[in-house]
């Protein structure tokens, strides 16, 4: 009983002390400005968490394309091979017939020989070829990992602005406005779709060069 | 070497990496492959239809890979179902977690083809004991 009555008197006395912290706090705030800092960094980090999406949307598309192209030249590869084997055979039981072979050229017969050699060359290099082409899809892999990190650092960047806006709504008046960045400086565009500020693909590059006469 | 008609399910929330599980198992003979987005769709195809063998992330949204292979588990119908792990998830906690819960193997990314070849042939080994 008398431990409880100590407990909450020590709870009473943190809550108070940290009741004082956070008018102190507040206070510095706004008395450095900070406040207008902490409302630049909230307003920034949608725009940041834009700029990571970005990033992991080109990644994902990027990965595809190439497990697209190594899943067609597979086959293709394949398609070399089997016909390097069917002409390879083809050859040889034509030399090893021995019908009318002793009458040819003898060119000839060094020429067939020199193919049915190129034809086992081609199929060493279809399945050095596919071993590479393995190795490309592996390096996919990348993109799960990567994507795995972005999709935390979003989290992590989605819980600060929610922090630090809960922060702002608690301790400063309430005019959080949008600051646009104006410069030349903002790299490629992740959201061009409604912001009339940017072109969304080259037609509307060259259409706007157009009007201004280029 | 095992059979290879056995059916995969392949479990993983990014498709770049359903992709390449998928073609790495065509190479080592396992054409018969399925997938699932996360662990939900993955135990409703394992109650649906018939599947020998699962490979699966952790990491996933709706339900995890461990979750899953809790649920696999518990289920007397999917309870013998191999499970291998292939996932980032490279804490020691994880993987004794994942081997609490019954996981046959697990494989940390990123992983050669070769990782995954021997894995599977040691389930394999396992199985047929």
């Amino acid at each position: 009983m008398t431990e409880h009555t100590a407990d909450s008197g020590s709870n009473d006395e943190v809550l108070s002390r940290i009741g004082h912290m956070t008018r102190a706090l507040h206070e510095s705030l706004r008395g450095l400005g900070l406040d207008k800092l902490i409302e630049k960094a909230a307003s920034d980090i949608p725009d940041a968490r834009d700029r990571l999406d970005y990033v992991a949307r080109l990644s994902e598309g990027a990965a595809k394309r190439v497990l697209d192209a190594t899943d067609a030249a597979g086959p293709l590869q394949d398609g070399i091979d089997s016909t390097a084997v069917e002409l390879s055979r083809a050859w040889r039981s034509l030399l090893d017939s021995g019908e009318g072979i002793d009458r040819l050229p003898p060119e000839w017969r060094a020429l067939a020989e020199r193919t049915i050699v190129s034809l086992a060359d081609s199929r060493h290099a279809v399945s050095a070829t596919k071993g590479h082409l393995m190795d490309i899809m592996m390096a996919q892999d990348f993109q799960d990992l990567t994507g795995q990190v972005i999709k935390r650092i979003t989290g992590i960047a989605q819980n600060l602005e929610k922090q630090l806006v809960q922060m702002l709504v608690d301790f400063a008046p309430a005019e959080i406005k949008r600051e646009f960045d104006n410069g030349l400086l903002n790299g490629p565009q992740i959201n061009p779709e409604g912001n009339t500020e940017v072109v969304a693909d080259q037609g509307q590059v060259d259409d706007l060069l157009d009007s201004l006469g280029f | 070497m095992a059979d290879p008609k056995m059916r995969f399910l392949v479990v993983d929330d990014f498709s770049t990496m359903r992709r390449i599980v998928r073609n790495l198992l065509k190479e080592l003979g396992y054409a018969n492959v399925d997938e699932a987005e996360d662990g939900v769709m993955a135990l409703a195809k394992l109650r649906s239809e018939q599947f020998d063998f699962v490979v699966s992330d952790w990491n996933m949204p709706n339900m995890d890979g461990l979750t899953m292979l809790q649920n696999i588990r518990a289920d007397p119908a999917l309870a013998a179902l191999p499970v291998l792990m292939v996932t980032a998830e490279a804490k020691k906690e994880n993987i004794i977690a994942a081997a609490q819960a019954g996981a046959n193997g697990y494989v940390v990314k990123p992983f050669t083809a070769a990782t995954l070849d021997e894995k599977l042939n040691k389930i394999f080994e396992k199985m047929g004991k």
